[in-house]
C-alpha cells in the first residue's frame, strides 16, 4: 500500500508546482515585478534568513499538528465542534492579556485553554441536561463566547491604546512577527499530541469506535474523551496566532478529509493528514510570502482545499475521473458480454446445428439497429471472440450478400459462461430465495456479469449441479464450455 | 445608583444621541426580527451550524460583487452573496452524499474554503476594496446612521440602510406568515410533508435562500458570526417559555426589542461593539430562560424532581 | 369507472440499498384494497425500509412502487403514515392538537388557515383515541402510549385510503395496544387498506388478515392462516442467504452514479 502514498506526494508536488508556476508565468519574459517575485521565491527556498526559517518551521509544525488532530476530529464527526472550540477560546485570550498586560504567550495560552474548556463543558452540559440539541448548543457557545471575546478585546483596546492591536491578529492570524518564542507552544502541543497518539492509539481507537464496549473492558472513556478535547484545545490555541480563529478549523478538517478520501485505516489516515497539513502549511506560507497583502491563513486554507479537490478528482484509485473511466470500461465489457450471450442464443435457436449465423439474426435478437450491431461485432472481432465472413448466398444469388458470424473457441467459452451465470442465478433465485420465475430475468441480466467463478462453484454445489433453468432451458456445464465447441459442431 | 441611571439614560441624554441611537435601535430591531424568524425554523431543523456555514460562505460572493460593481449597494451584494451561499449549500450537499465525507466534515471543509477564498480575494484587491476585515466578523451597526438617506420623489425618507433592512424584515415576516404551515410540517415530520405533496426539497432550498438573504442583509451591521447568535438564541431561549410555535414566533418580535435596547445600553456603558453587545444581551437573556423557564428549565426540573419523583418516567422520554 | 380498480399498493422488483449495501432485494408485493396487512421479519430485515421506500423517503435502486395505480410521488397524497416513535423530535414546540391538525393540511390547502370545521374534526379524531383532555399538552409531556395515539389520531384526521404504520405497538401500554387494534379493524371495515410493520409473532395472526414475511427478500405473502407456519417462519427468521446478499452488494456497486453516466 505504499503506492497511494507515493501518488499523493506526487500529486502534492504537482499542485505545488502548478500553483507556483502560475504565479511566476514562467513562459513570458520577466517584468521587473515578476523578477522581484522570483527573487523572493529564491530567498524563501534557500532558507538562509533565520527568521524565515523559524516561520517555515512554525507553519510546518502547525500543519502537522493540526493535521494529526484533525484525523481524530473528522473520524469522530466532531468537525463543527472544532470550529466552535476555536471561537470559544477568544475571551480567554483577552482575559489572559488583560491579566499580564503583555503579549506573553503562556498567559494567553492558559486563558485560551480555560475558556476552551468552559466552552466544551457548556456544550456538553446544554445538550445533555436540557432539551437543547447539540447543534444549537454549539451555535450558542460559538456565538456567545465569540461575542464576549470581541467585547473584551474592544474594552482592552479602549483602555490601553494601541497595544492590543495584536490581539486582532488572533481573528485572522498573521505570520508577521512570528518568533522563536512563538514556536514553543506549537512544539509542546505537537509533542503532547504525538505522545498521546503513539502511547494510547489502541485505547483511542476503541473509545472512538464503540464507547460502550471500551467502557465494558475497563477503559477510562471519560478521561480519554476529556484528554482529547484538551489536546484539541492546545492544538487550536497554539495555531491561532498564525492561522486565526475562523480558519483554524480548516486546517483541522481539510487535510483529514482529504486523507479520508484515500484510506480508511486509522493509522494511515493520521499519517497522511499530518503530512498533508504540513504540505499545505508550507505551500501557503510560500505563496503568501511571494505576494504582499496575501494573508497567510486563507492561503493555507486554499492550498489544502486545492489538494483536496485534486485528490477528489484525480486520485488513481478513488478519484472521480478514474471512477468514471473504470465504469466506462466496465460498461463496455458488459456490452461485449451481452453481444456474446445473444450469439449463444441465436445458436441455440438454430439448435446448435450451424456453426455460423447471419448478422441479421443477431440484430433481431439484440433489438438494435444494423449500425449498432455492426459496431458490436467489430468489438467482438477486435477482442478475438468472433470472426466475420461475407458469404455469398448459395441458393438465391440475387439476395444481397449476408455477413456470417462465427464464434472463436474463446468467444464460445465466454458466451457459455454468461448464459450459465444467467440461468444458474435464475435457478438460485427461484429455488433458494423463493422468487417467482417470471421476476428473476431482469436481476440475472445484471448479476451474470459480476457473479464470478467462485460464487458459481458455490451455487452449483448448493443447487447440486443442475442442468435446467427455471424456464426449462439447458444450463451449459463446464464440460460444454471446454469441449462443447468441438462436440456440438463436429456432429453435422 | 447613579451608574444605573447613566446606564439607562446614557444613550438618550442629548437630542443628537437620541436621533443617532434611535436609528441604531431600529436597525438592530429589524435585524433581530429577521434573523430570529429564519433562525427558529433553522434551529428546529437542526441546521444551526449550516446557518453558520452559509453565513461564512457568502464572503466571496460579496467581495466579487463589490469588485464588479464597485459599490457597497445592497442589491448586487445580495445577488453575489446569495449565489455564493447557494453554491456553498450545494457543495456541502454534494460532498456529503457523493463522497465518503460526513456532513459535518463536508460543512467545515466547504465554508472555510469559501471564507478563505473571500479573504484572499480581499487581500489581492486591498487597494480597491474598503471593506474592513474585522467588520466582516462582527459588523459595524454603530455606523449605520452614517449611511446615505433615501430620496423618493424628492422627499427625504430617512436612512437607506434601515429602509432596505425594513423591507427585508417585512418580506421575511410575510413569508413566515404565508408559508407557516408548510414550514411547520416539513420541520416536524418530513414523511407527512411528503404525503401532503409538499416539495420538501424546495422548501429546504427556500429556507436556505431566506437564510442567505437575511445573512447578507444583516452582515454589514452585525457580521457573519453574530448573526448566528441572533438566529439561534431567540428560539432556543423562548422554547423554555412556550410550547407552541406561533407563541415562539410572535414573542421573537418582542424579544428583539429587548435585544437591541439591551445591546445599545450595554455598548454605551462599557464601550463595546454594539453587535457583540446585542449578542451578549441575547446570552444574558438566554441564561435565566434556560435556568428558570417553566417548560423544561433546569431549576424547575430540579424542583419537580424533588417534589414528585414519579414524574421522571413520563417526562424524560 | 375502470373495470379493474388499481391496487392500493403495488411493489415491483424493489431493491433498496443503504451506502451500496442492499437492504431489500427484488421485492414483489401486491396488496388488495381493504386488507389489513402485517409485515413480519427479524430485526434488520428491511421492514421499515420497505415502508420508507413507499413513502419516498429513500430512493429505490431498482424497481418501482405504485400507489393506487400512480407513481408513488403522486399517489402518496392518499397515504397516511404513522412514523416510528424514535423518528420524532419530542421537544418540538407543538401541542397534541397541532399535530392532529397537521393531518388536515391536505384538506384545507397549504396556505389557508384552518377552518372551524377542521378543528372540530381534529377534536373528534382526538376524542376517538380518548386523547381530547390532552389536546393542549406539548407532545413531549405525554406518555409513550399517548404519543402513539396522537399520531393515530392524526392519521385518522388525514382520512387517507392507505395507511402505513411503522411499529405502532412498540413501547405502548396494553390499553393503547387494544385501542390501536380496534382502530385498525374499524378502518379495515371502512374499506381502507392498512399496512403495519410488526415484530411480535405471538399476536400477528390475531391482529392481521394478511401477513408478509420479509427478510432481505419477500419470503411469503398471503392470508395469516396460510403463511403463518413453521416452514416459512423458519425461512424468515433462519438467517440471511449469504450468496444473495454478497452478490447483491456487488450489484449495488454496478449501480453507482458514475456508471449511470455511461448508460
Amino acid at each position: 500500500m505504499s503506492l497511494p502514498r507515493i501518488n499523493f506526494s506526487l500529486l502534492g508536488l504537482l499542485s505545488f508546482g502548478l500553483i507556483s508556476s502560475s504565479m511566476l508565468h514562467a513562459n513570458q519574459p520577466l517584468t521587473a515585478n515578476e523578477e522581484a517575485v522570483l527573487g523572493k521565491a529564491l530567498v524563501f527556498l534557500s532558507f538562509q534568513d533565520p527568521s524565515l526559517r523559524v516561520m517555515v518551521l512554525g507553519v510546518l509544525l502547525m500543519g502537522l499538528n493540526c493535521g494529526l488532530m484533525g484525523g481524530y476530529i473528522v473520524t469522530r464527526r466532531l468537525s463543527m465542534f472544532g470550529d466552535t472550540l476555536s471561537h470559544a477560546v477568544l475571551p480567554g485570550i483577552a482575559v489572559g492579556y488583560s491579566l499580564t498586560q503583555s503579549k506573553n504567550n503562556w498567559a494567553l495560552m492558559l486563558g485560551a485553554t480555560f475558556s476552551g474548556f468552559a466552552g466544551v463543558w457548556f456544550i456538553s452540559f446544554l445538550s445533555r441536561h436540557t432539551k437543547i440539541k447539540t447543534d444549537s448548543a454549539m451555535a450558542i457557545v460559538l456565538s456567545g463566547f465569540y461575542a464576549l471575546g470581541i467585547c473584551l478585546i474592544a474594552y482592552l483596546q479602549k483602555s490601553d491604546g494601541g497595544g492590543v492591536a495584536n490581539l486582532e491578529n488572533y481573528l485572522f492570524g498573521s505570520i508577521v512577527g512570528f518568533s522563536q518564542g512563538d514556536l514553543l507552544p506549537i512544539v509542546c502541543s505537537l509533542i503532547l499530541v504525538l505522545g498521546t497518539f503513539v502511547l494510547f492509539s489502541k485505547e483511542l481507537l476503541a473509545t472512538g469506535f464503540d464507547p460502550s464496549f471500551a467502557r465494558s473492558i475497563g477503559l477510562p472513556v471519560g478521561l480519554l474523551e476529556f484528554s482529547l478535547s484538551a489536546l484539541l484545545t492546545f492544538c487550536i490555541v497554539s495555531s491561532l496566532q498564525i492561522i486565526g480563529v475562523v480558519l483554524v478549523s480548516a486546517l483541522l478538517i481539510i487535510p483529514a478529509a482529504t486523507a479520508a478520501l484515500i484510506t480508511i485505516r486509522m493509522d494511515k489516515l493520521l499519517l497522511l493528514s499530518g503530512v498533508l497539513g504540513a504540505v499545505s502549511g508550507f505551500t501557503g506560507c510560500f505563496i503568501s510570502f511571494l505576494k504582499n497583502g496575501l494573508p497567510v491563513g486563507p492561503v493555507i486554507t486554499l492550498c489544502s482545499a486545492s489538494i483536496f479537490l485534486t485528490i477528489l478528482w484525480l486520485h488513481p484509485s478513488q478519484g472521480r475521473v478514474c471512477l468514471w473511466a473504470r465504469s466506462f470500461k466496465r460498461n463496455q465489457k458488459i456490452r461485449l458480454e451481452n453481444t456474446l450471450k445473444a450469439c449463444y442464443q441465436v445458436l441455440e435457436e438454430l439448435s446448435f446445428l450451424e456453426e455460423s449465423f447471419p448478422q441479421s439474426l443477431l440484430g433481431k435478437r439484440r433489438g438494435k439497429s444494423s449500425g449498432e450491431i455492426e459496431r458490436e461485432i467489430d468489438a467482438l472481432v477486435r477482442h478475438g471472440y468472433a470472426t466475420r465472413v461475407l458469404s455469398v448466398g448459395q441458393k438465391q444469388s440475387d439476395l444481397p450478400p449476408e455477413t456470417m458470424i462465427t464464434l472463436t473457441p474463446s468467444g464460445w467459452e465466454l458466451a457459455c459462461k454468461m448464459i450459465r451465470n444467467h440461468r444458474l442465478w435464475e435457478l438460485y433465485l427461484t429455488q433458494e430465495a423463493s422468487y417467482a420465475a417470471d421476476h428473476v430475468h431482469d436481476d440475472a441480466e445484471k448479476i451474470e456479469h459480476i457473479i464470478g467463478e467462485k460464487t458459481i462453484r458455490q451455487l452449483e454445489r448448493i443447487l447440486s449441479n443442475p442442468r435446467l433453468d427455471p424456464h426449462g432451458k439447458l444450463i451449459p456445464s463446464q464440460l460444454d464450455i471446454e469441449s462443447g465447441w468441438t462436440r456440438e459442431h463436429s456432429s453435422p | 445608583m447613579s451608574s444605573i441611571i447613566t446606564f439607562l439614560t446614557g444613550p438618550w441624554a442629548t437630542p443628537e444621541l437620541i436621533s443617532w441611537n434611535f436609528q441604531i435601535l431600529v436597525m438592530g430591531f429589524l435585524v433581530c426580527i429577521s434573523c430570529a424568524l429564519v433562525g427558529t425554523f433553522v434551529s428546529l431543523r437542526r441546521m444551526s451550524l449550516l446557518g453558520d456555514a452559509i453565513s461564512h460562505g457568502i464572503l466571496p460572493g460579496i467581495v466579487l460583487a463589490y469588485l464588479f460593481t464597485g459599490s457597497l449597494s445592497l442589491f448586487p451584494m445580495w445577488i453575489g452573496a446569495a449565489l455564493a451561499g447557494i453554491a456553498c449549500g450545494v457543495s456541502i450537499q454534494w460532498l456529503h452524499t457523493k463522497t465518503r465525507l460526513r456532513e459535518d466534515a463536508a460543512m467545515g471543509l466547504t465554508f472555510t474554503t469559501f471564507f478563505a477564498l473571500g479573504m484572499v480575494l480581499l487581500g489581492l484587491n486591498a487597494e480597491n476594496i474598503h471593506l474592513d476585515v474585522a467588520c466582516i466578523l462582527y459588523g459595524e451597526i454603530g455606523l449605520i446612521p452614517l449611511e446615505t438617506d433615501w430620496y423618493l420623489f424628492g422627499k427625504n425618507l430617512g436612512n437607506q440602510a434601515i429602509w432596505s433592512m425594513g423591507f427585508i424584515c417585512i418580506f421575511t415576516q410575510l413569508a413566515t406568515f404565508f408559508f407557516y404551515k408548510i414550514l411547520l410540517v416539513t420541520s416536524f415530520d418530513l414523511s407527512l410533508a411528503k404525503s401532503l405533496g409538499i416539495p420538501v426539497n424546495w422548501v429546504q432550498y427556500g429556507l436556505m435562500f431566506f437564510l442567505a438573504l437575511v445573512v447578507v442583509a444583516s452582515f454589514e451591521s452585525v457580521g457573519v458570526i453574530m448573526v448566528l447568535a441572533m438566529m439561534i438564541l431567540p428560539p432556543v431561549s423562548l422554547s423554555f417559555l412556550f410550547t407552541r410555535l406561533p407563541c415562539i414566533l410572535w414573542s421573537c418580535i418582542a424579544l428583539s426589542i429587548f435585544y437591541s435596547l439591551g445591546g445599545i445600553h450595554l455598548a454605551y456603558a462599557m464601550d463595546f461593539p454594539i453587535s457583540a453587545s446585542i449578542a451578549l444581551t441575547a446570552v444574558f437573556i438566554f441564561l435565566p430562560c434556560c435556568l428558570l423557564g417553566s417548560k423544561g428549565g433546569l431549576l424547575i426540573g430540579l424542583f419537580d424532581l424533588v417534589k414528585k419523583p414519579q414524574i421522571e418516567d413520563c417526562s424524560t422520554k | 369507472m375502470n373495470s379493474k380498480l388499481p391496487l392500493p399498493l403495488e411493489i415491483h422488483d424493489l431493491t433498496v440499498a443503504y451506502q451500496k449495501k442492499p437492504v431489500l432485494y427484488g421485492i414483489d408485493l401486491e396488496i388488495q384494497e381493504g386488507s389489513l396487512v402485517g409485515i413480519l421479519g427479524p430485526n434488520g430485515a428491511g421492514k421499515s425500509t420497505l415502508i420508507k421506500a413507499v413513502m419516498g423517503m429513500i430512493r429505490p435502486d431498482d424497481g418501482f412502487i405504485k400507489i393506487f395505480g400512480e407513481t408513488n410521488r403522486k399517489g402518496i397524497t392518499r397515504v397516511g403514515y404513522v412514523p416510528q416513535r424514535e423518528n420524532i423530535d419530542w421537544d418540538f414546540p407543538v401541542t397534541a392538537m397541532d399535530v392532529v391538525l397537521m393531518g388536515r393540511i391536505g384538506h384545507t390547502g397549504w396556505f389557508k388557515r384552518f377552518s372551524k370545521r377542521d378543528r372540530i374534526f381534529a377534536a373528534e379524531c382526538l376524542d376517538q383515541m380518548n386523547m381530547l383532555p390532552y389536546a393542549d399538552r406539548q407532545i413531549g409531556n405525554l406518555s409513550g402510549g399517548q404519543q402513539q395515539r396522537i399520531f393515530l389520531a392524526r392519521a385518522l384526521a388525514q382520512q387517507s385510503d392507505l395507511y402505513l404504520m411503522d411499529e405502532p405497538f412498540a413501547g405502548v401500554d396494553a390499553v393503547t395496544e387494544q385501542t390501536i387494534v380496534d382502530l385498525l379493524k374499524q378502518l379495515r371495515n371502512q374499506g381502507k387498506t392498512i399496512v403495519v410493520v410488526h415484530h411480535d409473532l405471538s399476536t400477528a395472526t390475531d391482529y392481521f388478515d394478511f401477513l408478509a414475511l420479509l427478510n432481505f427478500r419477500l419470503i411469503a405473502y398471503g392470508s395469516s392462516g396460510a403463511v403463518f407456519n413453521h416452514d416459512l417462519l423458519q425461512k424468515t427468521y433462519g438467517g440471511k442467504l449469504t450468496v444473495l446478499s454478497e452478490i447483491g452488494e456487488k450489484k449495488m456497486n454496478l449501480n453507482s452514479p458514475e456508471s449511470r453516466l455511461f448508460k
